[in-house]
């Protein structure tokens, strides 16, 4: 009788730890991160709108498949321009693959006439744990009352060539596509490709 | 003459064109960053009709990896595309058992050092060369990487002789053919028929259970769907008499329970099946080789009797010392019976709690042996009972009079029953001190089937009633006891020391847990007790004074309860110093010994005594310390107040299922992690210390296996 309460203890604090894992339909965790201009971003405070999260590194063949070809910065242009509110987040820790001071971030923004709503700078990959951000790119797509509808790659085409971008169905524009029309996802949830996310003790 | 001539002259132009085609790697092999990318085809001659296995060959630079197939959490695999002449085709890129990759809290899988892609080629029957070679061509793309990526590309070539009949003596390009054997063994192979891989999904994910028709200690399973299997979750393996299970924990976003789970599963000899489990009711692992069961049966039984000598079963026999005294006075086969009756008692509470282990292990839990000490309510409820008991024992009342409420009352009793509830009670006191022997043989009874978990708690419990058996059976020994007298009521009250001693040391541990506001529950508990036995003693015999203790004790229990449930607050999980040691995740310990160094792992728990003492007594010891240091050992401490699936999951990997338990990894990532003994002493540290590989090594070493 004992052991079989203290089973059931350990059971309850078992869910109790597991239940924070990102899951596509779970509310979206909420986090505040500060930007390469040095203002502060609360998600929660966007309630109400559809938010993009983009996770970047810009030395990363994967990501600057996206850059170089100009597909990212249109998809920032054509939906930040219908009121979705874009995040790049950029998660490299210092001395690691990718990291940016704000000022260079900023070189970086105009260099590649990059227009998200900002870019919010993790070194210390706090946001990134919370999401379990694996790859750059890696995408979610947060619906205005701040449930996650997407997570995942890109699109559908994992490689570095840039001629591929033309024939790939894109899984970010159709989710957004869907939800600003009420729809349900078609898709909500793949696996993200690209390099793997430079957090902090990741590698020597 | 002329003709043998003839002869020789073909060969000696043979041999030249298969040197001009051995020296040929321009075109075949390119050098990219970071890896050289070989084209390689063993036949010299390509002809009607047939088929060989080509490869796609990578040397790559120390640290650096590219991709399996399911590339895990991050990167891609390569791929070829193939220009033939007309008559020739390929299969797809076969692709070899890969290695877990560690990368911070992602895991990829994929090759490091050098591997080679096996590519099944086909020529037609009507193959026509339309020159005298024929070329293979390919572009090849991939990713290398190491903590950054670095996407490649190449396009290869190779030219061989082209036939249009088969020759008489086919020749082989030895270097291609060599290389193309030498990775033959690493392709995975279907599984052998007659066994079966099945699987049954649970609320974390699913477990799996392939049969090979040996048992396995080691294996590693690597799904081809990217999105069913969460790829970093450590895989707890179960080894089975047949084969091994193991535990799988699914990706988050996973819905549905998939129709099947394919994958690779590689065992410790690196010997790769490719399996299609579907679900079903898994192959269970009967009993072992019953030499190995004999030994561990025989280890559980000498387990057993050395419980008797440790400090937290002391107590109790020191009860049974009494009732023996008082049973000298009985004839010799009235105290055979009472220590047959002792012993089924012992029985009695093992096979209950292996009836429960079952019945939890079924259930998906991992549990461990000291776990009913994770219970505060367990702990209130023992020290309740042992400080009563104490109360008697010190001669407040006397017990057993009307009392029949508490475990403690039925243990001291005279005849049949107190004998059994003593036996009771020795198990039940037992529990928390895992001596050495019983870790191991719990450890492995834990990942057996059900009978030899029987076997061994049963040999156990046998251990633990042995020396009380052996008295009863030998009264010559009893003699050795004093006679009775009036030092017994002496030697009961004396008694009664170590019976508070324990009740301290009960308290102690439900502070560790529930924190100081609970303690007031507990001690105010104590109070009614005190109360009660009061009332006994100085009413004895009267009914309504049991009643109104009854009445006391009712409330006392009722106190702790709601004590450990209300007022019970979240501990600080560590105690000793904790800043040298980093919390434990098998995550971390992956990447260290991915990185070459040792570990020092101290599985530890606030509750746990020895524990307690062997990092008082032995590892903070300056010298100890200094050697840790020296070694350049990362310390990491495994804290299991609270139960931890992952902890108990590491210790199941370990074949241990308590604490303490200390495990040394070299820096060598293929050396098997060293287990210390329970109770340590500091030569046993600095002794196993010493015997790491020296730091110019593991630098070395490091420089092997930087995880990317």
């Amino acid at each position: 009788m004992l052991r079989l309460q203290s089973a059931a203890i350990v059971a309850l604090l078992a869910t109790a730890f597991s239940a924070y894992a990102v899951r596509v339909g779970d509310p979206a965790p909420d986090f505040t991160g500060v930007d390469s201009h040095g203002q502060s971003h609360t998600l929660s405070s966007y309630h109400g709108k559809l938010v993009v999260l983009e996770w970047t590194n810009s030395n990363c063949p994967f990501t600057k498949k996206h850059y170089d070809s100009g597909n990212m910065q249109s998809l920032q242009k054509q939906w930040t321009a219908k009121g979705v509110v874009w995040f790049t987040i950029l998660s490299s820790a210092p001395d690691h693959d990718g990291y940016k001071t704000a000022a260079e971030e900023n070189a970086y923004i105009a260099k590649e006439h990059a227009s998200p709503t900002a870019v919010l700078l993790d070194p210390t990959g706090k946001i990134g744990h919370a999401y379990e951000a694996k790859t750059t790119p890696h995408m979610f797509v947060i619906d205005p009352t701040g449930k996650i509808v997407y997570e995942g790659a890109i699109d559908d085409h994992p490689t570095t060539d840039t001629s591929d971008i033309k024939s790939s169905k894109n899984y970010v524009s159709d989710a957004l596509t869907e939800a600003l029309a009420g729809k349900q996802i078609a898709t909500s949830y793949t696996r993200p490709y690209g390099c793997s996310v430079k957090y902090q003790n990741s590698a020597e | 003459m002329r003709a043998r001539l003839h002869l020789v002259s073909l060969f000696l132009l043979a041999l030249l064109t298969h040197l001009t085609y051995a020296q040929q790697p321009a075109s075949s092999t390119v050098s990219a960053q970071h890896l050289t990318v070989q084209l390689v085809v063993p036949p010299a001659e390509i002809y009607p009709g047939q088929n060989f296995t080509a490869g796609l060959y990578f040397k790559l630079e120390p640290g650096w990896h590219v991709y399996w197939t399911n590339a895990g959490d991050s990167g891609e695999p390569p791929t070829m595309k193939w220009t033939l002449p007309q008559g020739i085709s390929t299969e797809a890129l076969q692709f070899p058992a890969p290695k877990r990759l560690p990368l911070g809290p992602l895991m990829d899988f994929g090759y490091e050092k050098e591997v080679l892609f096996p590519v099944p080629i086909h020529v037609a029957a009507d193959f026509k060369p339309s020159a005298d070679t024929t070329t293979f061509a390919a572009k090849v793309n991939w990713l290398v990487c190491r903590e950054v990526c670095i996407p490649g590309k190449a396009a290869l070539s190779i030219d061989r002789k082209a036939l249009s009949a088969t020759p008489d003596v086919p020749h082989q390009i030895a270097a291609d053919a060599q290389l193309v054997a030498r990775f033959a063994d690493t392709l995975p192979k279907p599984l052998p028929s007659g066994n079966q891989a099945r699987f049954a999904a649970n609320t974390k994910g699913f477990t799996l259970a392939v049969t090979t028709g040996k048992r396995e200690s080691g294996a590693q399973f690597f799904p081809f769907e990217q999105t069913i299997l969460s790829n970093p979750a450590p895989q707890a393996e179960k080894p089975l008499s047949n084969g091994v299970s193991l535990d799988l924990t699914k990706d988050e976003n996973l819905r549905t329970t998939p129709k099947e789970l394919h994958g690779l599963l590689v065992l410790a000899d690196g010997t790769a099946y490719e399996v299609h489990a579907t679900p079903g009711p898994l192959p269970g692992g009967s009993s072992t080789d019953l030499g190995s069961l004999a030994k561990i049966v025989g280890l559980a039984f000498i387990g057993g009797i050395i419980l008797n000598l440790m400090p937290c079963v002391f107590p109790v026999l020191f009860i049974k010392g009494l009732s023996l005294v008082q049973s000298s006075q009985h004839e010799r086969s009235k105290m055979r019976a009472h220590g047959w009756v002792y012993t089924l008692g012992i029985l009695a509470s093992f096979w209950a709690v292996v009836a429960l282990l079952l019945i939890l292990r079924g259930a998906g839990h991992q549990l461990g042996w000291g776990f009913q000490f994770q219970s505060p309510t367990f702990i209130a409820l023992m020290a309740l009972l042992l400080f009563f008991l104490g109360l008697s024992l010190a001669g407040q009342f006397e017990i057993g009079l009307s009392l029949t409420s508490a475990g403690g009352s039925l243990a001291s009793k005279q005849g049949y029953t107190g004998s059994f509830f003593t036996g009771v009670l020795a198990m039940v006191v037992a529990t928390p001190c895992t001596a050495p022997f019983m870790g191991a043989a719990i450890g492995y009874a834990l990942s057996q089937s059900a009978f030899v978990t029987f076997a061994v708690f049963t040999a156990l419990a046998l251990g633990l009633a042995a020396p009380y058996l052996l008295l009863a059976y030998n009264p010559a020994w009893t003699k050795l006891l004093p006679r009775p007298g009036a030092w017994m009521e002496v030697l009961k009250q004396a008694v009664s020391i170590p019976i508070f001693g324990t009740v301290i040391w009960l308290v102690w541990l439900f502070t560790q847990t529930t924190g100081p506001n609970a303690l007031i529950g507990l001690l105010a508990a104590f109070l009614l007790l005190a109360i009660a036995g009061w009332v006994l003693g100085r009413w004895p015999g009267k009914t309504l004074a049991a009643v109104f203790a009854a009445l006391l004790i009712l409330p006392a229990i009722g106190i702790s309860i709601y004590a450990v449930q209300r007022l019970a607050t979240q501990p600080s999980s560590s105690t000793a110093a904790a800043k040298d040691w980093q919390p434990f995740t098998p995550a971390l310990v992956e990447q260290y010994r991915a990185q070459g160094r040792p570990i020092f792992v101290d599985f530890t728990a606030s509750w746990c005594l020895s524990c307690q003492v062997n990092e008082r007594v032995v590892l903070n010891r300056a010298d100890v310390q200094q050697h840790l240091k020296n070694s350049g050992v990362v310390l990491v401490r495994a804290d299991w107040t609270r139960h931890d699936e992952t902890i108990a999951q590491a210790l199941a990997n370990l074949g241990r299922s308590g604490v303490p338990t200390y495990v040394l990894y070299s820096g060598d990532a293929n050396t098997p992690p060293q287990v210390l003994p329970e109770v340590l002493t500091p030569g046993i540290v600095i002794g196993a210390l010493d015997g790491l590989p020296k730091p110019q090594s593991q630098s070395a070493q490091v420089n092997h296996s930087t995880p990317p």
